[in-house]
């Protein structure tokens, strides 16, 4: 085998990912320190004013404390709805069990404009969870289910829960089922059973599962968009208007690279916990 | 026993129930789709396949799916190539700092879509790519390379590197033993990593978006900006074929491959 030759192999790759990430990414650093004049555009020198004006204007306060709420409230959501859904098919004989994987990947394979199109016929003030509610008689008027939170919350935990049962899967199943049957043998009830031997052995996968799920979900462009409008902004929807519509690409540039380094800053401190985690056990 | 049995029925109940909340939206697209009114409604009222008619018919949409099956394929061809040769180096070849590689492979997944699009489209801007297929088909490269190579990996991992040596100890080239030993043994992986990198490219927005030229645009694109301007039975129709071959595709896929292993 001559020396050099995994490189070779490995250089279409890294050269790609120089020159359509690398490069790129980079040169927003430079472009986040130049000064914006409406009208006139960028112009010359260099100011931190994008950055400091994230973390004292209220207005863009209000938008990162939004996409950080719904970052936890989808992860706690597709937490606690996927778990049992996870369980059973971690645990299940039956025949049927690659297919029910198969219907949980599904929603994931299909288009999520067309996933999120679904919710905005669902959720319209005549849409039929509106229609539903009204005829059992739980509302009186057409709930407001669009362009708020409840809207994105409900999208968005329906576009990432397979995300979190198909991790969760893997965790669960990395658990032998003796561990479970030893605690039941020496007398845990079946909760106890549960809550003290078969959760915590699936931690690793509740914090991986939950990483994944918020990192998703505070870096998500087209449900918020479609199902928040231009109105109500999370973090990329901001981003994509301050590129697209107002053209103040400083502007855009911090905000890309704060959201960037709070996803990355999620990222590092899960593989620490992970990694302290490992080490204990 | 029968506090088992509440239990195990109380889950198969959840999990009915979560999986009906999965395919919801999907069943209320399909059926809006054949309504005979002009705006959205459901259950349908009547039935007709005239707004399936509508999209075929309309040139717009027509030209959004061919340009986004051929970026699709573009993109599929050059990340199976960068991808392959990516994992085999990293699992075969003894590479100093192999995982820093691997995660650097990976970052551009890490990253938020809108700002890997952004960062392209000040980029493109500067080096006259914006508008281009050259453009759009690297950039969706970057996107889609890491599930060619995780599920390469997963798929090379799986056999003996013991086949390729002996392949070699009787007489075969580095290359002809690779082609014909190893690439064979982790074809489900590479079908797997090529089904994967389509449907990510064809699906894509948040990179797309950005660096679509004027006149150009792939098929989500169009359907989220259709929907920006007002919700109608043709988005409704184009959705809907869109389930179905992504359904179709999927069912053959786990025939073939047992797809869900790669997910």
């Amino acid at each position: 085998m001559k020396p050099g030759s995994g490189w070779r192999l490995l250089a279409p790759a890294l050269l790609l990912l120089l020159i359509a990430f690398v490069v790129p990414v980079g040169m927003m650093v430079p472009t986040s320190l130049r000064p914006y004049v409406p009208l006139v555009g960028i112009t010359g020198g260099f100011t931190a004013r994008h950055y400091t004006r994230l973390v004292t204007d209220s207005y863009y306060l209000e938008i990162i404390g939004r996409t950080l709420a719904l970052g936890l409230t989808v992860t706690c959501a597709t937490l606690v709805i996927g778990y049992p859904v996870a369980f059973f098919l971690a645990r299940t004989r039956s025949r049927g069990r690659n297919w029910l994987t198969i219907l949980v990947v599904f929603p994931l394979m299909l288009n999520l404009v067309v996933r999120t199109f679904g919710w905005i016929a669902l959720l319209a003030q005549n849409g039929l969870v509106n229609q539903a509610l009204q005829a059992l008689g739980v509302v009186d008027g057409p709930v407001k289910l669009l362009f708020n939170f409840a809207g994105l919350l409900i999208g968005l935990t329906h576009i990432f829960l397979p995300f979190m049962v198909l991790v969760l899967i893997g965790a669960i199943q990395n658990i032998p089922r003796d561990v479970e049957d030893a605690a039941r043998v020496l007398g845990a009830s079946w909760g106890s059973a549960f809550l003290r031997v078969t959760l915590p052995l699936s931690a690793p996968g509740i914090l991986s599962g939950s990483i994944l799920v918020f990192v998703l979900t505070i870096s998500a462009l087209v449900t918020p968009r479609l199902l928040g409008g231009p109105t109500y902004q999370v973090m990329s929807t901001l981003i994509y208007d301050e590129f697209l519509s107002r053209l103040n690409w400083p502007a855009g540039s911090a905000q890309s690279l704060l959201l960037t380094a709070m996803v990355l800053a999620l990222v590092y401190l899960s593989g620490r916990l992970a990694r302290r985690a490992g080490a204990r056990a | 026993m029968t506090a088992a049995r509440v239990r195990a029925w109380l889950l198969r109940g959840w999990v009915a129930l979560v999986m009906g909340f999965l395919m919801l939206p999907v069943v209320v697209i399909a059926l809006a789709s054949f309504s005979r009114t002009s705006y959205l409604t459901v259950p349908p009222r009547g039935l007709t396949l005239r707004w399936f008619a509508a999209v075929l018919g309309d040139p717009e949409y027509v030209h959004a799916i061919v340009f986004s099956v051929v970026l699709a394929l573009v993109a599929t061809i050059g990340s199976l190539g960068a991808g392959v040769a990516a994992s085999f180096a990293l699992l075969r070849r003894r590479v100093a700092g192999g995982a820093g590689v691997a995660a650097l492979l990976n970052a551009p997944l890490v990253f938020p879509g809108v700002v890997v699009g952004v960062a392209l489209l000040q980029f493109y801007a500067m080096v006259h790519l914006n508008g281009t297929l050259a453009g759009l088909a690297l950039a969706h490269m970057v996107i889609t390379v890491p599930y060619v190579v995780r599920a390469v990996t997963a798929s090379l991992q799986g056999i003996d590197p013991e086949l390729e040596h002996a392949a070699r100890v009787l007489g075969a080239s580095g290359p002809v033993a690779f082609f014909t030993v190893t690439l064979p043994l982790i074809r489900p992986g590479v079908a797997a990593g090529a089904l994967f990198s389509f449907i990510v490219s064809f699906d894509n927005v948040p990179v797309s978006i950005f660096l679509l030229g004027a006149g150009q645009t792939t098929l989500p694109v169009k359907i989220f900006t259709a929907i920006e301007y007002g919700v109608d039975p043709s988005i409704a129709a184009v959705s809907t074929m869109l389930i179905v071959l992504t359904g179709v595709g999927l069912a053959v896929a786990e025939r073939w491959i047992g797809f869900h292993r790669f997910v």
